[in-house]
């Protein structure tokens, strides 16, 4: 009973980060139409920006200072600043040539991009696994069921993070724009909203949001530059899940694939959590092919087969 | 007259073209033998490997290209064909608990492995459209990586497995060439079959072919198998010729998108597009590996990102319009458009839309 | 042996079709019959079920009650394929011609079957069927265009090459989803004239889905009018004309 609980609540958790961190990955394939591959890499990029700013590293390897050391938490909106203008200009300068394009178009950019993205972490930071140091660490006992105080910091901020995108996305003025530029881009455009600004804004956003996620990542894993793809499939699966750009779907999504990975990696053993990556990938395919329009049905039907 | 569906060797030019090819040919085989000659300052080893690894690639982006390009079923995981047919090969060779098995058998069962395997997957995956598909299949290629991986007793796990060492690059260099050939050759004859034509209907219109009587999903399964079985076969021999293999340098990320992007640069649909963008690209990243190391993957993720942009229509489309290929932008633009509310004018050629995509600012 | 049997009983037979999407009922409970050599068409307003209804009896569409019966075998759960290879061919309102292929291989792709195996398959294209196919191409008056690709074709060429496509597998019954929409006034009188032709010479049976009632006037001996999913109306065109409940569907109370 213990274990199942521990079990769950370590589901919860993970849980909760998955939808934060599949978010910008839903809201920009809603809203432009855009499958972002690069969207793990711009979680890892997110994760060495807090990882620099945490250790002081200011040319990784070669110049570090003590005063920077900063709380990867409270790194958190500055991170969030540097990727929102990061986001926007990749949104202008490349993003921008495949919206509206088909699929695959954005998919091999976006792919190249994170084959870029991820060389060039590479290089500069190298290939060894960076953590981040927190001063909220060690954990409650409540019985014999552990919970982390990290992880707890991060399931609140995951919240916070989910709130403010609903919230922004339905009560300002530009949230709303974008809500009419996802639905109608004709008509947005017709009643005087400037199209390419809010997608490069939307872009700006959700990678803001993204890179969060890669904050809320570096204490707890070990960030590299070559785990954005498992993360990128996540978000995929998750969307399938939950239907393009709804909220409490991904919320429900994330829940769901945080407690199948979390119980699978306790349950079944031997197994541990890289072979979790099979649960969301079987996740996937089976909704996809039994329900197309995904388990809580979002602002549009993920897949519009015709049907056979 | 000549058939109709001859449309790869128009009448006027097939003789030349065939005399051309069969002189290509003579020459590749005659290569190996320049390591005899002096002191092999012209023909290395090192050169044979290289032309081997060409000859792989050629063949992988022509499998590719038949699911892909014919079918219309961008297949984003298609190297888990190729990682099934390595595994098995290496497996087989190095039994620890019974016996080894001779190359040549366990090549073919490594072949089988994956083309059973093309069955079982291809049955759920090939059900979904666009993305989906493409998706699916990436997740198959993560997942079956990870599956290897824990799969210790059998596999190896992370640490892999070594082949038994048969160095003989000139054997290697004749497997490779024979076998790219035979693909060629088959898929060449596949497209001007009624299959290949039926399989470019899937692509064009699936509902449509569909009611006219084509049983879409034998077409689909058989092209996937065929593409997986052949797929095998060449990670099989690569597995030989490399001697090791762990998950991470066969299930290696880029290998699938190295074919999309050979395919792609060469002209998509079409028989001769992987042959050109296989053996281009292959030469240009090995001139940037050498002078760039650490660079090339991002020199590779640019050039990707310029093809894309820039030559949807692949080479072949550019210096000859073959009518029967085709391009990534209208392949899936087709199904997107539906949906989207900037719906192209139907009588849009793909061309006129590659023009678009540099023209948007 | 079986003419006369079948001449009584239908070629294409629907009993108590229903099709519902979500809460919306498409098409309730129709019944439904073409019979042998017959031209029969299908009216209604504009999202009324008809094309829904086609879909239903060649089944793109898998219909939620009752049953369908193609030359007296159950069909309603086969595959689309399998429905075709039973000698029912169809063309569509969005015309589908594959526009990367020429006339002539749209028209051999959409060969008649011969059996599954892919073996068969694997040969460049029986003489036969290609013969098959250029006839159909001249007397289609598309032969100017024999190898260009569908693509540059105009609508109304289009729509003739559809026809061509769904005449390939010789098939007893055609399904025609707006044959003549889109399609220029000239272009109009040569469709008609083949259906005709292929329907006198050749005793093909057709059910036609059509907004002109002129066009259906000209060619049908029944009619079948729906509106919202019902079955408003049976019988000749002229009867069908003046009844009152069709005028009123059309033209409101």
């Amino acid at each position: 009973m213990d274990q199942f609980l521990q079990a769950l609540i370590n589901g919860v958790m993970l849980g909760a980060f998955y939808a934060a961190m599949m978010l910008g990955f839903s809201v920009i394939w809603g809203v432009m139409g855009v499958i972002n591959l690069a969207h793990g890499e711009f979680i890892m990029l997110g994760g060495y920006i807090t990882w620099v700013l945490n250790k002081g590293q200011i040319l990784p390897g070669r110049l570090e200072v003590d005063w920077l050391k900063m709380e990867p938490f409270y790194a958190l909106p500055l991170v969030m600043a540097i990727m929102f203008v990061v986001g926007y200009a990749v949104q202008r300068v490349l993003i921008n040539r495949v919206v509206g394009k088909p699929h695959l178009v954005s998919l091999l950019v976006t792919f190249g991009l994170s084959i870029i993205i991820s060389n060039a972490l590479k290089l500069t930071c190298s290939a060894d696994p960076r953590i981040t140091e927190t001063r909220f660490g060690g954990a409650w006992n409540l019985g014999n069921v552990t919970i982390p105080v990290t992880k707890t910091v991060i399931l609140g901020l995951a919240l916070v993070i989910m709130g403010s995108l609903w919230g922004f996305l339905n009560h300002t003025r530009t949230g709303k724009s974008i809500r009419a530029a996802a639905q109608n881009k004709q008509a947005a455009r017709i009643v005087g909203i400037d199209i390419n600004k809010i997608y490069a804004l939307t872009f700006g956003i959700c990678i803001a949001i993204t890179a969060a996620a890669g904050t809320m990542i570096s204490p707890t894993q070990a960030i590299d530059p070559f785990k954005g793809p498992p993360l990128t499939l996540r978000a995929f699966s998750i969307t399938a899940l939950a239907g393009l750009g709804s909220l409490p779907g991904a919320l429900m999504g994330g829940l769901l694939l945080g407690i199948v990975e979390s119980m699978i990696g306790i349950y079944v053993s031997g197994i541990g959590t890289n072979l979790a990556i099979v649960a969301a990938f079987v996740l996937l395919v089976v909704v996809l092919i039994t329900r197309p329009q995904g388990l809580f049905g979002g602002l549009r039907p993920i897949q519009e087969a015709e049907q056979l | 007259m000549s058939a109709p569906a001859t449309v790869d060797l128009g009448s006027g030019v097939a003789r030349t073209k065939i005399i051309g090819l069969g002189l290509l040919l003579l020459a590749l085989v005659l290569v190996p033998l320049g390591t005899q000659v002096a002191d092999q300052t012209w023909v290395t080893n090192s050169r044979l490997l290289q032309f081997t690894q060409m000859f792989m690639l050629i063949t992988l982006a022509s499998n590719w290209n038949l699911t892909g390009g014919f079918t219309g079923y961008i297949d984003f995981g298609h190297a888990v064909f190729f990682g099934l047919g390595a595994y098995a090969t290496g497996i087989l060779m190095t039994n620890q608990h019974a016996v080894q098995w001779p190359f040549w058998a366990a090549l073919i069962v490594g072949a089988l492995v994956a083309a059973v395997f093309a069955v079982m997957i291809g049955l759920p995956t090939l059900r979904l459209k666009g993305p989906y598909f493409s998706i699916a299949m990436l997740g198959t290629f993560v997942a079956m990586r990870e599956i290897i991986r824990v799969s210790k007793p059998l596999t190896g796990g992370g640490v892999g497995l070594t082949l038994p060492p048969y160095l003989n690059r000139p054997l290697f260099y004749y497997l490779t060439l024979g076998l790219a050939v035979a693909v060629i050759s088959l898929m060449w004859w596949i497209r001007r079959s009624e299959f290949g034509a039926s399989l470019i209907a899937i692509r064009e219109d699936e509902v449509g072919a569909e009611m006219r009587g084509i049983n879409t999903t034998l077409h689909k399964i058989t092209a996937f198998v065929i593409a997986g079985f052949l797929t095998g076969i060449v990670g099989g021999m690569w597995a030989y010729q490399n001697t090791f293999i762990d998950p991470d340098v066969v299930f290696v990320d880029s290998r699938t998108i190295d074919l999309v992007m050979m395919t792609m640069l060469g002209g998509l649909g079409t028989v001769a597009g992987p042959v050109l963008g296989a053996a281009s690209i292959y030469w240009i990243r090995d001139v940037v590996w050498a002078a760039f190391f650490d660079w090339h993957l991002m020199i590779q993720g640019t050039l990707l990102i310029g093809i894309v942009l820039f030559v949807p229509t692949g080479l072949i489309g550019v210096f000859r319009r073959d009518r029967s290929g085709t391009s990534l932008l209208r392949l899936w633009g087709r199904w997107f458009d539906s949906r989207d509310d900037a719906r192209p004018e139907p009588d849009t050629s793909p061309e006129d839309r590659a023009v678009d995509t540099t023209r948007e600012p | 042996m079986t003419t006369t049997v079948n001449s009584v009983r239908p070629l294409l037979e629907g009993r108590g079709v229903t099709k519902r999407f979500g809460g919306l009922v498409a098409v309730n409970s129709i019944d439904f019959a073409v019979y042998p050599g017959e031209i029969v068409g299908l009216i209604g307003p504009n999202g009324s079920g008809k094309t829904t209804l086609l879909d239903c009896l060649s089944r793109v569409q898998s219909i939620d009650e009752g049953e369908v019966f193609f030359k007296e075998t159950e069909i309603t759960k086969l595959k689309p394929h399998k429905v075709a290879h039973l000698g029912m061919s169809r063309t569509f309102q969005v015309i589908r011609v594959y526009r990367k292929l020429t006339v002539l291989e749209n028209m051999l792709v959409s060969r008649q079957w011969r059996g599954e195996s892919l073996w068969s398959q694997l040969s460049p294209g029986h003489p036969d069927t290609e013969k098959r196919a250029r006839r159909l191409i001249d007397f289609l008056t598309l032969e100017h265009l024999v190898d260009s690709p569908a693509g540059t074709l105009s609508g109304g060429q289009r729509r003739l090459l559809e026809l061509g496509m769904a005449m390939m597998p010789d098939p007893e019954l055609v399904l025609l989803d707006e044959a003549a929409s889109g399609v220029n006034p000239t272009l109009v009188e040569t469709i008609k004239d083949r259906i005709r032709a292929l329907n006198t010479e050749q005793g093909k049976a057709f059910l036609i889905v059509e907004h002109d009632m002129r066009f259906i006037s000209d060619m049908c001996s029944r009619v079948y009018v729906l509106n919202f999913g019902e079955k408003l109306a049976e019988g000749t065109p002229a009867e069908v004309i003046e009844n009152e409940a069709v005028i009123e569907a059309y033209f409101g109370a």
